[in-house]
């Protein structure tokens, strides 16, 4: 709503201004370091400008190390999607016992750190001799469960179910049900929730570094230890571009694809009523 | 019964295998159970060996002191977020998109940019004219106010979108009719936007106290070398060359989790106490 005084609106437009300036203002210098040639103290801006951080990123071989993140993402969506959706389908539609107890089981990874989880295993992965690759997903897929869980109960709290009971009843087969009607009306929600494991994997240090031993070299551990060390301000910052510009797409994609089928929607549902009012009228 | 069973599955077996593994085998290796190095005997040698060193309690102290005011500044600055977001027009939209667009940003990359913004020779020291005898030692300074901003700077955008969400569902209408019937702005705050918010605000806010608590990239990146939080030093002792220290990693380690779910009970408590008051 609008404010509705000369004070108000002065005070609210300061707040604003004051807000996205908090958000923005610590993106501003690595977006000006990405583009320094060479950028001396004291100027406030770069004394000549061109791509060097990300010509001496890419000599570094830092595609490799995007590969491996790219790869450690995918599997903990891959992962923890599916098994999130179907934990979130068994508690909200049950019958489950231990529902209760169940429930705080699948949110309790988000109050152990990853790090007390990481050192805790590490002896138990290495002498099962499970593969760091393997090690890894499998943390970080736990990690994750909590939020595919939390976003997909939201959705199901809304979902209504007679929708199948009446596709169900006008023969659709289990199949059909599940790829015709449960997964596309869920859609935005799955996005929603593959987007936020995909993350988990794509932002993790921690649980990287440990399993893998230095051996696996995510995106992450190559920023990090470039931003550990000293004149490294545009490698720095030209790979935290890169690496901070894959999720957000992703979020510009999901915030598309999430308005899209209200659109599409409306014809086939006027189409469905339609054809309604067309049946029960050849009925009476 | 047996379907609802099956479909919690793919989720509940790993988490229950992780999670069992990670505390049983800590608690193990903390007692000098299942030593890497030496000869497997129960005692409490290595919490007594990180607490006599006065390593642990600094880093309780200095983890806890983090924590809670990167959360503090981090829910005031998303509650107010979430408030200016409310009001309409365009730089409503501007301001929500830039916090959202602030979520999905790692927090390495959250702290290679704050280092960027707050060293002495960083943009914000430019901007000043300040040189490094001047500029506050934000980085690596005793009052580890980088770490502090980075962690205030990241939850704020997420504690902003939990409430926006909230509010948006629940404040928006009750608002327009109380202003109606004469209402002012900070009434409006006061009676219906933030008692609307609270569960949200505790739900988000245990959620980056816990993260910041645990989390060991920022504080290594920001911070100062001596004395550790929780994580550096745990991670210090985990990876050290002598083997002999490993159970005093997991000692610390396993007091970090202990007051994470500390904090996550009393959050618990506090959603509870508020239901049953409502």
């Amino acid at each position: 709503m609008k404010p509705r005084t000369a004070i108000g609106r002065t005070v609210v437009l300061s707040l604003q201004l004051l807000l996205s300036t908090w958000y923005v203002l610590p993106m501003i210098p690595l977006v000006l370091w990405a583009m320094a040639r060479t950028w001396p103290a004291p100027l406030m801006l770069p004394s000549q400008w061109g791509p060097a951080g990300i010509a001496e990123a890419l000599h570094d071989d830092a595609t490799s190390a995007f590969a491996a993140s790219v790869l450690l993402a995918t599997l903990t969506a891959i992962l923890a999607t599916p098994a999130g959706a179907m934990a979130a389908f068994a508690l909200t539609f049950g019958p489950l016992r231990g529902h209760r107890a169940l429930s705080a089981l699948l949110l309790a990874p988000a109050f152990v750190p990853p790090f007390v989880i990481v050192m805790g295993i590490n002896v138990t992965l290495l002498r099962l001799r499970i593969p760091s690759m393997v090690g890894i997903a499998l943390a970080l897929m736990v990690t994750a469960i909590p939020y595919t869980t939390f976003v997909m109960r939201s959705a199901l709290a809304g979902y209504d179910m007679r929708i199948e009971d009446e596709a169900r009843t006008l023969g659709a087969s289990p199949g059909a049900l599940v790829a015709r009607i449960r997964i596309p009306l869920l859609a935005p929600a799955i996005a929603t929730s593959a987007f936020l494991a995909f993350l988990v994997g794509w932002s993790d240090y921690i649980v990287t570094l440990l399993i893998g031993g230095g051996q696996i070299v995510s995106i992450q551990i190559r920023i990090a230890a470039a931003a550990s060390g000293t004149g490294n301000e545009a490698v720095v910052a030209a790979l935290s571009i890169a690496a901070a510009a894959p999720p957000l797409l992703l979020l510009l994609a999901l915030s598309r694809f999430s308005r899209t089928p209200k659109r599409r929607e409306s014809p086939a549902s006027q189409m469905a009523q339609e054809a309604r009012r067309t049946a029960t009228g050849a009925l009476t | 019964m047996r379907r609802a069973a099956l479909l919690i599955l793919p989720a509940a077996i790993p988490t229950v295998l992780v999670l069992s593994t990670a505390v049983t085998m800590g608690t193990v290796q903390s007692l000098g159970l299942w030593p890497v190095a030496g000869t497997a005997d129960a005692s409490l040698a290595a919490y007594r060996a990180v607490a006599d060193s006065g390593e642990l309690w600094s880093a309780v102290a200095i983890s806890i002191v983090i924590a809670v005011a990167a959360t503090a500044l981090a829910v005031i600055v998303g509650f107010t977020t979430a408030l200016a977001v409310m009001a309409t027009g365009r730089r409503a939209r501007v301001l929500k998109g830039l916090a959202i667009s602030t979520i999905p940003v790692p927090h390495v990359i959250g702290a290679a940019a704050i280092g960027l913004l707050l060293t002495d020779s960083g943009w914000l020291a430019r901007l000043f004219g300040s040189t490094s005898d001047t500029w506050p030692q934000f980085v690596g300074g005793p009052w580890w106010a980088a770490v502090i901003l980075e962690y205030a700077w990241k939850e704020s955008a997420f504690i902003a979108l939990v409430v926006m969400a909230t509010l948006a569902r629940d404040a928006a209408e009750l608002s327009e009719t109380a202003a109606v019937l004469g209402a002012g702005a900070v009434a409006r705050v006061r009676h219906i936007s933030a008692p609307l918010a609270t569960p949200a605000l505790i739900i988000a806010g245990t959620l980056s106290l816990i993260y910041a608590l645990g989390s060991f990239e920022v504080p290594w990146l920001l911070g100062r070398a001596y004395p550790e939080p929780l994580p550096v030093l745990a991670y210090r002792l985990f990876t050290s060359t002598d083997l002999e220290v490993r159970p005093q990693a997991l000692a610390v380690s396993m007091v970090t989790v202990a007051i994470a779910l500390t904090f996550g009970m009393a959050a618990l408590a506090l959603l509870r106490r508020r239901t049953v008051a409502a």
